[in-house]
This record gives structure tokens, sequence and C-alpha cells, in this order.
């Protein structure tokens, strides 16, 4: 008690710091096979829809790009799930929060235009998202700055000003990208983080009353086209050919599949050429139409069950900073996973969020996996590995 | 301790995450329930929604541009071409509706194994191509079949027709499926698989005016694929009609001059550079390429030997040949080594060192001066002269006249011709020039190559007193400017002993071309002989019969008419025609006579 009143960063050296490595074998039996195994599934069933959505034949190429990103990210969780040491996540995690962060403000001065809005960083050999980047590194400064506080009675209102900064800071500076649907995913992840490190239910409460008091001011604050897409939201009907195509399209196309669906290749709505991003963004309409209500269910299922297991990895991590850091992490696949499938069911607005694992497309893909990547890594290192409680 | 304190925030945290696990519940629910509402509950809805109402884009080709000569007549044009079409789940069996219309279409068994194949492979709600250009009387047989043929349809398409078939084909070019070296060619323009774009000629150059926008059409189309309502329309941009420099009538007078020889003749307005004719033979039909070649027909094309696929008149490199002789006398006039009083002897030949340069007529010319040398073409008197200034004057009075680099016309493919060098020689051939190159330089042999157009182009620079200008194929609808390459500053009188000495190329006793003097004007030219092969003579200065045709020499001629105020500069080559007075002046004759005469008339 007494570390405690001396103030937050001196806590970090706590028993289970100083926790030696698993051996290998103990690594390998404390590998989570079942969230790999969830993983692998969702991800061969979003390869198969992938193929009917690009109308298969020639365009299989795009399918083996894909697969090779996804090996290409596999064999990154893999490394990140056994190789290093739990404690070094910890201890750079504001060092990358802050590069991050810095990259961010770069993409806004020195970034290239796609699609109307700044996000990304030409490196050459590759473009990169610093927006993507984001979203792990702010869940990982969250988990040690909580970790640091070590806080027992709750989160108090004097403590939440700094995580909020944190979440706010980059927040703001992916909003002048713009891109809504990663603002929308690192604010929603942040929260959920500052709401399992144990923020008083006074303080989610107030939270969500300022949230909804300040959504008429984030409304003033969006381009046309995402208040167009909000309004088509609730009125599609109203502009059937502009914004309010790809949802009621997307609508008749899962209402359509039915409940046994259409049967692979066959879906009519996903084939002719009415969704300009059925394999990416819209992929889940085709799932939906070709395999029908207990295919989508069933697909839906698999992503339930990967959640409820991280949120079982995060309760048995080894200290809080494992603990938050699950949480965040399952929070970001979960969330980015309603969001899209929200929106192709007409729930949500369409923010141009892909779904893991399934869309075509690496950047999303490639932070998926190291999410997953961090979690198994916590899993390996939970409390029951090799650690006297 | 510390312990105590991680277990209670662990006991904290678990029910948070409880009540996070039970969110994730919530939302399963919640999606899972949407998914029953839109699949199970309102699926049939849906279905009817889905089948009555698909939605779908369609290209609305926007048509080519026309290409028409320099008195608005049409060149390239767009034709319908009627196809029969087919919706295979329509058809209640391809194969059997393939079946009913073979005998109408005579499609043999391949040609049916390739449309079931092509129908095996994409959705079978979209049309399969069974046969395109259909004639009208298989057109009619079809229409009045279709009762019979449910799920067939007409489609008409734009294609692509020259109305004159071969005529000026090297010039206008043909079209075929963009290719992917096209799509980085033309990276700006958005083609579809399938899309045709320009592969040579003036279709190439000018594809981006020519192709227009396409536009795009929203249908709601029923289960049966037919259109139920357009939504919105995107119009096509029609592509830009294209004016061409060319004189149709010319230009078919130029091919008939032309024909059975292999050559190419460029007729030119020496007063703007404009291009009047460019004629190649043997040619190509462009219609051939729409309508696809046979192996054969495509093997017999690729490998004739008179190669009908190539533009002549600026790919084909030649010995100019005496058509150079003119660039060697303003050489060696601005060097002041030359007047005109100055005569000398021709014997036949000329020894220097161990070697005996021949002049053509190894009887000799006897004592010349230089327009006499013009006149007869004299060979010894320019070894002479060109001993005396050598080759660095030739080199640069030839370049001042346009040859040994691109004209820069608009069209792909042009070849620079050569004007060696010692420089050159030093770099490609790693020796020195020796002075027996100069003397077989300035006949225009050796190692001296230049176009038909080239060879144009420096006899306008001669006709206009000095002006080379970039020669042009198209006439802009803005309005046409002459775009001058150089300014030669040729002098004036030098420019006098020249054109002077190319009128008794026509007009003298023993002028060259004595025998295709024009009609109805006073013209000045000059006669090339250009030799293929290089020791057709003997040690001894008898004559080698030369038989084999590829074995003979191209006969070349340049000239402009009317001699006092030029308005047309021709240049003929033809290949292994022999001597250019006998073959390629006679071919210069006809096109001026025809011209003139036209013009006279009216």
């Amino acid at each position: 008690m007494s570390l405690l009143n001396h103030g937050g960063h001196r806590t970090s050296i706590l028993a289970s710091d100083i926790e030696d490595v698993p051996a290998l074998g103990e690594r390998l039996a404390r590998f989570p096979w079942g969230l790999l195994f969830l993983i692998l599934m969702v991800t061969g069933i979003g390869l198969g829809v992938l193929y009917s959505a690009v109308g298969g034949g020639e365009n299989v190429s795009l399918l083996l790009r894909q697969l090779g990103r996804f090996g290409g990210a596999l064999t990154l969780m893999l490394m990140l799930a056994f190789v290093g040491d739990y404690r070094l996540f910890r201890r750079y995690a504001y060092v990358i929060y802050g590069i991050t962060l810095l990259l961010l403000i770069l993409v806004l001065i020195k970034g290239s235009v796609g699609m109307g809005a700044r996000r990304w960083l030409d490196l050459g050999l590759f473009r990169f998202q610093p927006s993507e980047v984001m979203k792990v590194a702010l869940v990982l400064a969250l988990g040690r700055y909580f970790h640091d506080r070590a806080i027992s009675k709750g989160v108090h209102w004097r403590d939440i000003w700094t995580p909020a900064a944190m979440i706010l800071v980059p927040l703001g500076l992916i909003v002048q990208q713009p891109d809504l649907g990663t603002a929308v995913m690192v604010s929603v992840v942040g929260c959920v983080v500052v709401f399992a490190a144990g923020l008083s239910w006074k303080g989610v409460f107030a939270g969500l009353a300022t949230l909804g008091l300040s959504l008429p001011m984030a409304w003033n604050f969006m381009h046309d086209y995402q208040q167009q897409r909000v309004r088509t939201l609730f009125f599609p009907e109203e502009d059937p050919l502009g914004a309010g195509y790809h949802i009621i399209q997307s609508k008749i196309a899962v209402g359509s599949g039915g409940v046994m669906g259409k049967g692979f290749m066959a879906g009519s709505q996903s084939h002719l050429d009415f969704l300009p991003e059925r394999h990416t963004d819209f992929i889940f309409s085709v799932l939906a139409e070709e395999w029908g209500f207990f295919g989508a269910l069933f697909v839906l299922l698999l992503y339930m069950l990967i959640i409820l297991r991280g949120l079982m990895i995060s309760a048995s991590a080894r200290d809080r900073f494992g603990l938050l850091v699950g949480v965040g992490l399952t929070a970001l696949f979960g969330i980015q996973m309603v969001i899209n499938i929200g929106m192709v069911l007409g729930l949500l607005p369409v923010v141009g969020i892909p779904l893991p694992l399934v869309s075509y497309g690496g950047s999303s893909l490639l932070t998926v996996m190291i999410a997953m990547g961090l979690l198994a890594h916590i899993s390996i290192h939970s409390r029951h590995a090799g650690h006297s409680v | 301790m510390l312990e105590d304190d991680l277990e209670r925030f662990r006991s904290g945290a678990r029910r948070r995450l409880l009540v996070l696990g039970g969110l994730n519940g919530v939302l399963f629910v919640l999606l899972g329930g949407r998914l029953f509402h839109l699949q199970v509950m309102k699926g049939g809805a849906y279905r009817v929604l889905a089948e009555n109402n698909r939605i779908s884009l369609q290209p609305v080709s926007a048509p080519r541009g026309l290409i028409l000569d320099r008195f608005g007549k049409i060149l390239v044009e767009n034709s319908p071409d009627y196809r029969l079409a087919a919706i295979p789940e329509l058809t209640g069996g391809m194969r059997g509706f393939l079946d009913r219309v073979a005998p109408i279409l005579s499609m043999s068994e391949e040609d049916l194994e390739t449309v079931l194949r092509q129908a095996k492979r994409q959705r079978s709600f979209l049309p399969v191509k069974v046969r395109a250009r259909l004639s009208w009387e298989e057109l009619s047989r079809i229409e009045a079949e279709i009762y019979n043929l449910p799920g067939g349809m007409i489609q008409v398409q734009s294609i692509r027709h020259y109305p004159y078939d071969k005529l000026a084909a090297h010039v206008l070019g043909y079209l075929g499926e963009v290719s992917e070296s096209d799509i980085r060619d033309f990276h700006d323009t958005r083609f579809r698989s399938g899309d045709l774009v320009g592969k040579t000629g003036t279709e190439r150059v000018y594809e981006s005016e020519l192709r227009g926008r396409e536009g795009v059409r929203e249908v709601e189309v029923n289960a049966l694929g037919r259109q139920v309502r357009e939504l919105k329309l995107t119009p096509a941009v029609p592509g830009q009609d294209l004016y061409l420099t060319l004189d149709t009538t010319l230009q078919q007078e130029s091919e008939a001059a032309l024909a059975g020889h292999s050559g190419s003749v460029v007729v030119m307005d020496p007063r703007t550079g404009e291009v009047l004719v460019m004629a190649n033979q043997p040619a190509y039909d462009p219609n051939q390429f729409i309508r696809g070649f046979s192996s054969k027909q495509w093997k017999a094309l690729v490998s004739d030997e008179d190669r009908p696929l190539t533009n002549k008149a600026i790919q084909g490199q030649y010995p100019p040949g005496s058509t150079f002789k003119m660039a060697v006398i303003l050489a060696a006039l601005k060097e002041n080594r030359l007047t005109p009083e100055d005569r000398f002897t021709c014997p036949g030949y000329l020894d220097r060192q161990d070697h005996r340069f021949y002049c053509w007529k190894h009887r000799g010319h006897g004592a010349l001066n230089l327009e006499q040398a013009i006149a007869q073409s004299c060979d010894v008197f320019f070894y002479k002269i060109a001993e005396k200034i050598g080759i660095d004057p030739i080199e640069r009075m030839a370049r001042n006249l346009g040859l040994g680099s691109l004209s820069g016309i608009r069209l792909n493919g042009e070849q620079a011709g050569l004007i060696p060098s010692r420089a050159w020689k030093r770099k490609v051939h790693k020796t020195i020039w020796y002075p027996g190159e100069t003397l077989i330089t300035a006949i225009g042999q050796g190692y001296v190559l230049s176009t038909p157009l080239q060879l144009a182009n420096m006899t306008a620079a001669i006709a206009n007193g000095g002006t080379l200008y970039r020669p042009a194929l198209v006439r802009p609808n803005s309005g046409f400017k002459p775009e001058v390459l150089r300014h030669s500053r040729l002098n004036e009188e030098h420019l006098a002993l020249i054109k002077k000495g190319m009128e008794k190329v026509y007009y003298a006793h023993s002028g060259t071309a004595r025998r295709a003097r024009p009609d109805f004007i006073r013209a000045a030219g000059k006669t090339g002989t250009a030799q293929v092969v290089r020791h057709r003579r003997q040690k001894d200065g008898e004559l080698l019969q030369v038989t084999e045709r590829r074995f003979m020499d191209h006969a070349l001629f340049v000239c402009y008419a009317p001699a006092d105020k030029p308005e047309i500069v021709i240049s003929v080559v033809i290949e292994h025609g022999g001597h250019g007075g006998a073959t390629a002046a006679p071919i210069a004759k006809q096109i001026m006579d025809r011209y003139f005469d036209r013009k006279r008339k009216s």
C-alpha cells in the first residue's frame, strides 16, 4: 500500500514483472488454439465469399493476393504471440503511441489523397495508414496508463483527463483526414478500456450523457457526404440512386437470400454490378444473399465466439496491463465487425469500415491480426502460466 | 499487498468484462434479429424485389469521331453492326437454341463450341454473343424466327468502317482490342476489357480526341432481363471529328499511279508543310482488322516481302541516290568552293588511290557546269566537288534540309534516316572517316539513308526558299497554323542556281527526266537511282547482269511544280524500280497532270 501512495509510475514494479517467460512447450500449451481455429474458419469462409464476390474465373488473382496477405498477417500474429516478452509492450507503449501520433500529424501534412481523404503515407515500397496503427497504439497506451495508476477503487473524475486527452488528440487528427469510421472505432475502443479500468458507474452515465449532448455538435463538424450518409440511413428511399443506393441494394441482397440462400456464385444481386464495394465493405451482403439466414447467422456466431474468447483471455491476464489491452483489442475487433454488419443490414450509417478477416484488403487485416497476436501473447503469459497467485 | 490490489482490481474488472460479454450477447441478438427480420420475415418480399427490380448500370458507348479529308470527305466512319446474342437461362437450353440458329447463320460445330464455352464462363442471365456481323439476309431470317428463339435478341453495335478500303490505310491506321501496353500508353483513359483502341496511324495518335467519353444508363430490369424503366442517364460524349490535310482524290490518283509497284509517294504543299498525299503500295484493308483475319491471310500479310503493313513514307529508309546532290551543291556554294562558271570534265570515272569511282554513264559526260551536272546527274562532277569540300559541310547542309532527323509528323514509328559524319563513324564503326566515303556520300550512297517524307520535305524547303516546315496531317478546327521547324537561311542566289538545274532535269536535251515532262505546267525535279547491291560493277567496269528483282536498284524522284510558283512537291520511291528517270518520274508526272488538270478546269 505504501508504494501506491507514492504515485503511479512506481507501481510498475510489480511481482508479475519479474516473472520469467514460460518455456516453449508451455507457451505452445497456453496458445489459444481455439481462437486460431475460429480465425481460420472465418477467413476460410471469407475467401469463399470473396471468390464469389469477384466473380470467380479470371479474377482469381485477387483471391490469391488476399490469401498471400492473410499468410503474411498470420505469420506476424504467431510471431507476436510467441516471440518477445510481455514487458516490452508495456515498456514501449507510450513510445509506440507517441510515434504513431507523429505519423498522424505527418499524414495530414504529407499524406496521399485517396477518395477525397488524406489517409495514406507513401513509404515507397508500400502505403501505410497511421490511423490503423493508432487503434492498437491507443489500447497499449491506455493499458499502460491505468496499469501505472493501479486504481483499485475505480476511476475518479480527476483521473479521467489524461486518458481523455490520449483518446481525443488522435481522434481529432483522424477526423481531420477525414476518416469517420476509424474515428468512431478509436473513440469507442478508448471508452471500453476506460470502462474496463473501472470508471465509476456515475462516470459511465455522465459520459453517455456528454456523448448525447455532443452529437449535434459532431453533426456540424461532419462533411456533407457524411451528413448525407446519416440522413439516408433513416430515409434511404429518398435518394435511390445516390447515397441511398448502397443501403437499399444491400438490404435487397440480404433479404432476398432468405432462409437458405441462393447458393454459391448464384446471388443475382451480388453479380449485377450494383454494389461497387461488394468485395470490400459490402461483402457480408454477398454472404447473406448466397448462404441465407443460417449461413449469415453461423458467421455471426463465429465472430461472437472470437469476442467471447478474447474477453476470457483478458479476464485471465496476468496483470492490469494485460487485462486492459486484451479488452481493448477484443473491443477493436468486435466494434469493427458490429459497425460493418450493422451498416450492411441498414442499422448503421455507411462509414466505410471493412469486415474483419473477410473484406478484401490488407491494411485492416494486418491490424486485426496484430490484435489477435497480442491477445494470444497475453493468453500465453496469463496468470496460470507459471505464475503463482 | 500488491497482489491484493491486483486481485481487487481483477474482481472489479471481471464484473465489467461480464457486462461487456453481456453487451456482446445483446449485439448478437440485435444483429441476428435483424438478419431474421430481413431474411426470414421479409425474405419473400425482398426476393421479389431482387427478381423484379434488378438495377443495372449499362454503358452507353460514345460514337468515335469521324476522320475526314481536307474537303470534308469521310475517310473513316461508324456503321451499325447487327449481332445475335442470347441470354442462356431464357433459352431453355443453350445447345438447342444454337442448333436452331446454326443452319440460318451457317455456323460450324467449332463456332457453336466457342459460344457454349463463353456461355459457361459467365452468369446465365447475361447475354452471350452468338454471332456478330449479320448480313441483311441473315438478320431478316433471324427476325422472322425470333419468336421461336426465346432468349435471343438482336443487338446493334457501332463499328469502324473505312469506305475507301485500302485508301491511305497507313495514315488512317486501324483499331484493335486494348492491350496492356495500350493501357499504359493512355493512362488517362478508362478502358474496359475488349474495348477497341487505335493501334497505328491517326487512329492511334489522335485516340484521345477521337475516343469521346462513355456514358452510363442506370436501368431497372425485370427477371427476364428486360428493361423496366430507365432511372438515370449520363449521356456519352462523342469523340471529336478529325480533319486531315489529305486530298482524297489526289491520294486515289497517287495510289493508282503507284499500283503494281512496291513503294511510296508523298505530296506536300511547300507553302505550309501540309501533306496532301501519303501513299504506300502494297497496302492493306483496315476493314479486315474488324472482320478478322484467317491465319492464312494474316501470315500472307506479315510475310510479304513488300511489307504491306509498313508505312514506307515514314518508315522506309532508302539511300537517296542522286536526289541528295542538291544538298552537296548547296554545301559547296556556301563554302565558296564552287561558282556557276566552274566546269569539270567527266571521263566516266575517277581514279583515287587504288579505287576507280564510276559515273553512272561510263562513257563520260565531258565538261559540265553545275546546272548541267544536276540535269544529267553526273557523278564525277560530285565526286570532285565533294573531294574539295570534305564530308563536314555536306553533313551540315543535309541536316539543314531536314535529313537525318525525324520530321516530327504526328504518326507513330517514324524513322530518322541517317546522315553520316566523322563523329558517327567513330562512335558506331570505331574507325576514322575515309576520303573515299565522302565521294560515295556525295552521290547519296554509302551510309546515307532517308525516308520519302524527308525527301519531300527537303524539296519543299528548296522550293519555298529555305523554310523547313513540320509536315502536317491534321487541320484543326481552330484553324491551321503551319509550324516551322527551321529557317534554313539558304542564299537566294544559290537556290536559284539549284532550281535552274532542277528545271533542266526536265527541259534540257539530256535531262534525266526529259521523257516525263508534265503536261500543263513547268516543273523542276531530280532523279535518283539507289544501288541496292554495293559492288555491282566488276573491276574491269563491265556491268553484272542483274535480273533478280531484289537486287535491282531503287528508283527515286523528287519534284515541285509550278517551277516559278511552287504549290506542290512530290517525292516518289519505287523499291527495285530501276532508274529514277524511267520509273519514278512518270509516276510524279501522272500525279501532277491530274492535279493541274483539275485545277485548270475548276
